[in-house]
């Protein structure tokens, strides 16, 4: 009986898996069916009216006349519309596809005839057709027409729920009896396995979509091979020892697969995709080898990947070395021990850090904008000309480094705040005793205890920086020509502000995780190596 | 050092608090212009370097309260009304979801645990930015930009890793010999937690939640991407679109900058000890 419970169980998981399958290939196969019967039906009216043939039935088709002026307003171009034996305008109010009718001739005259479904998700179809049939409807003699058919709106076919549950019960059955006929070896309870989740495969046969026929026995294949290396009983054991503690991790796990391991997977996959107008053609290595090879542009090009990777790594170079040194001078002013209102120093020293991000770099945007910006005011009071700041390269660049490190020291200070706190007073004591000059003691006491603390930090800080969005994008937004872009922003640009190019942004992408794994892998143990074992 | 029993050399003791007022000059400066440019009229950025207000007027605030958007509905106060109702659920989402996860790695043995533990530090350290393609096409693909659920979902996701570590260094402090008593008296996994471990946890719960409730409540691409819809949009994108390239009124933003940052600042203070601790614990343990 035992052997039964455990039969059912493991092919509950591989049903469950099947179902899943069969369901994903079920959507995407009725869909694509749905639409092709659609757009068949309305070329085959529009062709028929084209034919000056009557419609056919459940689809609105008529022939559509050349734009012609209107009558009361000669300066409007209006079309007329011949259907079921009677010639009127197309108006806004007129009919229910009317719009649709006038749009869809508009698009034919531009770019050709068509069919396809309406995008609006109501499964209806329209079909444009050139037609020889000439009729004076909308003018004063005969021309030519065109021949426009839009289907009644169709619903996919229902999910099959008893078809399914039928399959479930027979599979259900076929593998509990492998289980029963089965002797020690269990050889036929895998069989019984097998041929259960098979028959789950039975629908996907019918739809013809041998991928997912091909991967539910797939499924049903690799579970009898881990019954057989016992691994589903040890995985249930497994299980069933730690349920507790799996309890509850669940909800943060699935939250977390779903929502950061899905998308992110999702993003791979489409960085082999290009993407053009709503529609994804797989183009294998294509988006990487033209980030790569920089699209054949210059080095010097703000489009070339390799310029902007040269940037980031200024960038983020640039700001942690600022970050660091600034923090740890702060903090060693705000550690000498006759400093009055210590409190009082912190508190306005962290006030950038507190300041929402994308406030503070609007802020500075509007400090280093116009002639007139505060920053060009405070440098005409010195003395200074003001400068374009965001018209030459260096000095854009340069507003972008001075806002980040305005709003990121502060967390570099309050962390070499703590680590000179837990310095014990006694070290320098001991030293100054012996002798140590002021510069031995910072060389020889200081430095080592900040190290520690400061190596995790530098290490977050250089991520942070790397990919901190909202300052270069609201702050330069790339100026002078995307030369200021770093790699997140340049992604960015790809998917939302260069018509959509989804595939280069996710392979973009792709390429970022790249470059900061292997920092946090190779990058971390340079930090962690210099620290005193 | 020799300083502490001698006190400073009134040389350097001039020079350190110099240089410490520049620089607190340099620190607040932005901070002052802001708030000069939301008491004084006008919508140029700046016309004077002075960050003291040559007059004073409410108008900037007036207009950002009664802005009334295509429908009729007062803007801002429909944007306060979708951030504070995404920064709240966000909190209780991120804080329930990461409170039993960190119980679970901070008191149970399984395997995994290390990889869980790394696994949660890693996505705390790679920006939701990078995710955002992909989310993008999913949302739209299940209609859901535009959608208050969808920008929670997004947001609980950036806030967990960090709640996660922050509540089981948290729990690893806590003693466990209540937990033992409490099982000897025949209390469930459950029970222990909710009657034992969570009372227990407030002050780090709180903190938690506050982290939360910033993350949502200071996030600016997601929700400007996500939410083409003006009446969904959040506070950081009605205060971005004050000032596009095209028509800026830094008047308005100032207004809106100072409402809205002023609560997270205060949050700020309040959370910046544990927010070092956090961020940093991570690092070092992992």
């Amino acid at each position: 009986m035992i052997t039964v419970v455990r039969q059912l169980r493991d092919f509950a998981f591989g049903a469950a898996l099947a179902i899943l399958i069969a369901t994903v290939a079920f959507v995407a196969v009725r869909n694509k069916e749905l639409a092709a019967r659609q757009i068949d039906l309305a070329t085959r009216a529009a062709s028929e009216v084209a034919a000056a043939r009557g419609p056919l039935p459940s689809v609105d088709a008529g022939l559509v006349s050349q734009p012609s002026p209107s009558v009361k307003r000669p300066y409007l171009r209006v079309r007329h519309v011949y259907r079921h034996g009677a010639c009127r305008q197309l108006t806004a109010s007129g009919g229910v596809n009317d719009k649709l009718f006038y749009d869809a001739i508009n698009r034919a005259e531009r770019t050709g005839v068509f069919a396809e479904l309406v995008r609006d998700g109501s499964g209806r179809a329209i079909a444009v057709t050139s037609s020889e049939v000439m009729t004076s409807c909308g003018a004063t003699e005969p021309t030519p027409m065109w021949a426009v058919a839009v289907t009644a709106p169709a619903r996919p076919a229902p999910y099959p729920f008893l078809v399914i549950i039928g399959l479930l019960g027979l599979g259900i059955a076929l593998s509990a009896a492998g289980a029963l006929l089965s002797g020690a070896d269990g050889r036929a309870a895998r069989a019984g396995t097998v041929v259960g989740i098979a028959v789950l495969a039975i629908p996907c046969v019918l739809w013809q979509a041998w991928v997912a026929t091909i991967a539910i026995v797939l499924v049903g294949g690799s579970l009898a091979l881990l019954q057989r290396a016992q691994l589903t009983d040890r995985l249930a054991t497994g299980i069933r020892i730690h349920r507790t503690a799996l309890g509850f991790l669940a909800p943060a796990a699935i939250s977390m697969i779903v929502l950061v391991a899905a998308p992110f997977v999702i993003g791979l996959v489409l960085g082999f995709y290009d993407h053009h107008h709503g529609t994804w053609t797989f183009v294998g290595l294509h988006n990487f080898g033209e980030i790569l090879s920089g699209g054949g542009r210059p080095l010097d090009d703000p489009l070339n990947f390799w310029f902007i990777l040269g940037v980031t790594v200024l960038w983020t170079v640039a700001n942690v070395a600022f970050h660091v040194t600034i923090g740890v001078a702060l903090a060693l002013l705000l550690s000498r021990p006759w400093l009055r209102a210590k409190g009082v120093w912190r508190m306005l020293f962290i006030l950038p850090w507190a300041v929402p991000n994308y406030i503070t770099a609007l802020i500075w945007k509007g400090m280093f904008t116009g002639e007139y910006g505060a920053v060009n005011s405070l440098l005409e009071a010195a003395g200074l000309d003001g400068v374009s700041w965001f018209s030459s390269w260096a000095t854009s660049f340069s507003a972008n480094v001075i806002t980040n490190t305005w709003l990121g020291f502060p967390f570099m200070m309050v962390v070499a705040l703590g680590a000179l706190e837990s310095i014990p007073k006694e070290l320098y004591e001991a030293a100054s005793v012996d002798g140590a000059s002021a510069w031995q003691r910072f060389r020889h006491i200081t430095m080592p205890h900040l190290r520690p603390a400061l190596g995790p930090a530098v290490a977050l800080g250089s991520i942070w920086t790397f990919n901190m969005f909202n300052v270069i994008y609201l702050v330069s937004a790339g100026q002078p020509g995307g030369a200021t872009n770093i790699l997140v922003t340049d992604a960015y640009r790809w998917a939302f502000e260069r018509g959509e190019r989804y595939g280069m942004a996710a392979a973009y992408a792709t390429i970022i995780f790249g470059i900061l794994l292997l920092w946090t892998v190779f990058g971390t143990r340079i930090v962690r190596s210099k620290e005193p074992s | 050092m020799s300083t502490t029993r001698r006190g400073p050399n009134p040389a350097l003791l001039v020079l350190t608090y110099v240089g410490l007022i520049v620089l607190c000059g340099i620190v607040l400066y932005p901070v002052m212009l802001v708030c000069k440019k939301a008491f004084e009229p006008g919508s140029q950025f700046a016309l004077s370097a002075s960050p003291v207000p040559t007059a004073v007027t409410l108008d900037h605030f007036r207009e950002l309260f009664t802005t009334r958007g295509g429908g009729g509905e007062l803007l801002f106060l429909r944007h306060a009304a979708n951030s504070i109702v995404v920064a709240l659920l966000t909190t209780v989402v991120g804080v329930s979801l990461s409170c039993t996860a960190a119980y679970a790695l901070s008191r149970f043995k399984f395997p995994g645990r290390k990889t869980g533990l790394t696994m949660f530090l890693v996505v705390q350290m790679f920006p939701a930015t990078l995710l955002l393609l992909p989310l993008y096409v999913i949302l739209n693909k299940l209609g859901l930009l535009n959608s208050i659920a969808g920008l929670v979902l997004v947001y609980s996701t950036t806030a967990i890793p960090f709640c996660v570590w922050t509540l089981k260094g948290y729990f690893d402090s806590l003693p466990r010999e209540l937990e033992e008593a409490a099982r000897i008296d025949g209390a469930s996994p459950w029970m222990i937690f909710r009657k034992i471990i969570l009372p227990l946890s407030r002050p780090a719960l709180s903190v938690t939640a506050l982290f939360s409730f910033m993350t949502a409540w200071n996030e600016f691409i997601m929700a400007s991407t996500f939410m083409t819809n003006q009446t969904k949009y959040t506070l950081p994108v009605l205060i971005q679109s004050s000032v596009t390239e095209f028509s800026a009124d830094w008047g308005l933003f100032a207004a809106g900058a100072v409402v809205t940052s002023v609560p997270v600042m205060i949050a700020f203070y309040v959370l910046q000890k544990y927010l070092v601790g956090g961020l940093t614990a991570g690092a070092v343990k992992g």
